[in-house]
């Protein structure tokens, strides 16, 4: 009888908690706990490995935004409330993650708008929900501030933290008990360094999800795969200073040239096919939160999840 | 010496017993053995794998792509296929990607059939082959027409592993074998082995894709471990036995699979194929670079930007994809930093002020354009006082990101 294959693992992934529902003092309709894998993915012999979560992204500024699924979205890109329900109730995602890329105007300055359309969103899908904030490190900590205020008790996932721009963002995520993502540049021992900054001013370990950085298929991706290859290792090799979940935001994968200069009848396919790709690979390699900004690929990705879960006899 | 070093075979020594053999073969072999597919130009080598991480190593051989063709189909529709397979080509980052070869299915179960569609393939084009046939007569009519050119034929089960043996010793075929468990995999290739046949690819017969990932990943753990020497070959993947084949494509890709089978694919889902294979199976040893030199974006005259980076050959074709669509012409100066992005190239040293200054004389750039203004990527800013000191031409810092350098040209760009 050949045995099952063993790979000497001691760690677990830790876990991170998504989303409060009534019970737990918020107004999502689910909560999520992400994380707790003790092997590779989709490798668990006792249990099922938790099924990675589809993020669907929308903006608040569209012209910052891929043309491709502005046209394909048509007039709800100008409503990101009604962005967000329809990612709920028709495109089928777990998370809806709201990209504030109206702060990528010249000296944007407009807090009281990014206030609004936080709480617009917040009460029109009952997700839990990831904020992308600022993209200007000058108004970061007020940004962060607002976001964390008006998300109290929901338990949000704010992004991103990097390394010398962390210190609002986790003031925000300590204040008002939201995780963050913490990103670094496709290197594993940058990501653990930065772990261990958050860790010295107080986040705790399960309140941080890692993004290693996702190159675009086709544009480095092989370093964002084994990167977190390496993480997911080093977790289960018992290295608590990487054993957080990690988060797959492959941005670019809509902007590269395959895509971009892709002509009318295919573009759409492409643009899926590419999303699609690069987030079932990266799933494989350990992410356990992919983002999409495609309405197609959610749901063609949820399929593929259930049956990578899914073992015959 | 020679065994050791896996540079000859044991079954070359006529002494040796059974079991010294054994006990030789397991040690001295590489952990998954190397088969080759087809003969010729295109014919490929997969296994001799040695790692479950490319990070560890890499990944050395990458799994062959097979288009589907069916003997249901007109001799027309079959060439079509089989000239795609021969003819398309990607090319990214200076390699040219292209499929493999056909997989020809023998759907009627008749020899006639079958022996006119594998005909029709061969006469298209002398590719690397799977031959797939339930039927032992079909196969034997299909190997009279291209036994010779080593071709893939499956899939042996324990039922019919003795007949299809037979056919791939008397061909000099490769051989699919069939189970489900890997106890039975196991058993499989030694029965095969004892029937004279060595050179097999285990097909997991998977019925869900997370069937396939966890068995592949098994198989090829207890290889390079080598627990178990019997499960040391590459794997087979058919994507046609799943709802969304793509899916089973990418994970065959980055999990393992050496041989894929697949209907042919649109155009989105080919690139998306080749690129993910090119990505997974690029060396992460040894960066692919970009021979340093001046090179020309559209048709750049005497007041064209030159743009200065890094020869990591991600960055030279990120940022002349992102020129070319600007439609602005100009000149892409490209540095010997050994394949060093721009991040690692400034932190280790590489990048530096007489490396820009030496590379401005010798593609001789001063020839190429009236102006001395030099446009060098957002991080590196640090070295810009010195690469205006020691080249004295003017320095730009351009943006960090090469998406906005369209948006830079138009708002900073003057001659």
């Amino acid at each position: 009888m050949i045995p099952e294959p063993h790979f000497g693992w001691t760690g677990t992934v830790g876990e991170v908690i998504l989303g409060a529902t009534h019970s737990d003092g918020g107004t999502r309709s689910r909560s999520y706990t992400i994380g707790g894998g003790t092997s590779l993915p989709f490798m668990e012999k006792e249990k099922k490995s938790s099924s990675p979560l589809v993020a669907f992204e929308i903006c608040d500024d569209p012209r910052f935004w891929s043309p491709i699924v502005n046209d394909f979205c048509g007039d709800l890109i100008h409503d990101p409330g009604a962005w967000a329900k329809t990612a709920e109730t028709a495109y089928g995602a777990d998370l809806v993650r709201l990209c504030l890329t109206s702060t990528k105007q010249r000296d944007f300055s407009d807090i009281v708008s990014l206030e609004k359309i936080t709480e617009t969103v917040l009460s029109s899908t009952t997700l839990p929900l990831i904020i992308e904030g600022s993209n200007e490190p000058k108004i970061d900590s007020e940004v962060f501030q607002k976001c964390g205020e008006i998300g109290q008790g929901e338990r949000l996932l704010l992004g991103t933290a990097e390394a010398g721009r962390y210190r609002s963002i986790a003031a925000a995520a300590l204040a008002y008990n939201h995780a963050i993502i913490a990103q670094s540049p496709i290197d594993i021992n940058l990501a653990k360094q930065l772990n261990i900054l958050l860790k010295e001013i107080g986040v705790p370990r399960d309140h941080i999800v890692i993004d290693p950085y996702t190159g675009a298929l086709g544009y480095g991706f092989e370093y964002s795969f084994s990167a977190m290859e390496r993480i997911r290792f080093s977790a289960l090799k018992g290295d608590v200073d990487l054993a957080m979940p990690m988060i797959c935001a492959p941005s670019d994968s809509l902007t590269i040239k395959e895509v971009r200069e892709a002509d009318a009848s295919t573009r759409n396919a492409i643009a899926v096919e590419w999303e699609f790709t690069t987030s079932l690979a990266a799933a494989v390699a350990g992410a356990e939160i992919v983002c999409v900004r495609h309405p197609d690929t959610v749901k063609r990705l949820k399929k593929a999840f259930v049956s990578l879960n899914t073992r015959g006899a | 010496m020679k065994l050791a070093a896996g540079k000859a075979d044991l079954d070359l020594c006529p002494y040796l017993d059974d079991k010294a053999k054994a006990v030789l073969g397991a040690t001295t072999r590489p952990p998954i053995k190397l088969v080759k597919i087809g003969v010729g130009e295109r014919s490929f080598s997969i296994g001799e794998e040695f790692v479950l991480y490319r990070h560890d190593k890499t990944f050395y051989h990458p799994p062959g792509i097979m288009f589907t063709v069916s003997d249901t189909q007109s001799d027309d529709e079959i060439s079509a296929v089989t000239a795609r397979v021969r003819d398309e080509t990607l090319t990214r980052v200076g390699a040219d990607l292209k499929f493999n070869g056909t997989a020809i299915v023998n759907t009627t179960g008749t020899a006639e059939a079958y022996a006119r569609a594998v005909a029709a393939v061969e006469k298209t084009a002398g590719l690397p082959g799977v031959l797939i046939s339930e039927n032992p007569q079909a196969l034997a009519a299909a190997l009279v027409l291209c036994g010779s050119y080593r071709p893939l034929i499956g899939a042996a089960t324990p039922e019919n592993y003795k007949q299809m043996c037979a056919l791939a010793k008397q061909h000099g075929c490769r051989l699919v074998v069939r189970e489900p468990t890997l106890d039975g995999l196991a058993k499989l290739t030694k029965d095969c082995a004892a029937e004279g046949v060595t050179n097999v690819v285990l097909d997991v017969a998977p019925e869900t894709v997370g069937d396939y990932l966890y068995r592949s990943t098994a198989i090829r753990q207890l290889a390079i471990t080598r627990e178990i020497p019997d499960l040391g070959f590459p794997v087979y993947l058919d994507a046609t036995a799943f709802e969304d084949q793509d899916a089973a494509i990418a994970l065959g890709i980055v999990k393992y699979a050496s041989v894929i089978v697949t209907s042919p694919l649109s155009q989105p889902s080919a690139k998306a194929a080749l690129t993910l294979r090119q990505n997974i199976y690029t060396d992460p040893q040894k960066p692919i670079q970009m021979n340093p030199g001046l090179y020309r974006v559209g048709t750049p005259g005497k007041d064209a930007p030159v743009l200065m980076t890094v020869n990591f050959s991600l960055t030279y074709f990120t940022l002349q994809g992102y020129l070319e669509s600007t439609r602005i012409p100009c000149f892409m100066l490209i540095v010997d930093t050994e394949g060093l992005s721009v991040l690692t190239s400034v932190a280790a040293g590489k990048l530096n002020e007489s490396l820009v200054r030496d590379a401005i004389k010798k593609f001789g750039v001063e020839n190429e354009v009236s102006h001395r203004k030099l446009i060098i990527p957002g991080y590196a800013a640090p070295l810009s006082g010195r690469i205006e000191e020691a080249t004295r031409w003017k320095v730009l810092v351009g943006p960090r990101d090469a998406a906005e350098i369209g948006d830079f040209l138009m708002q900073e760009w003057k001659p």
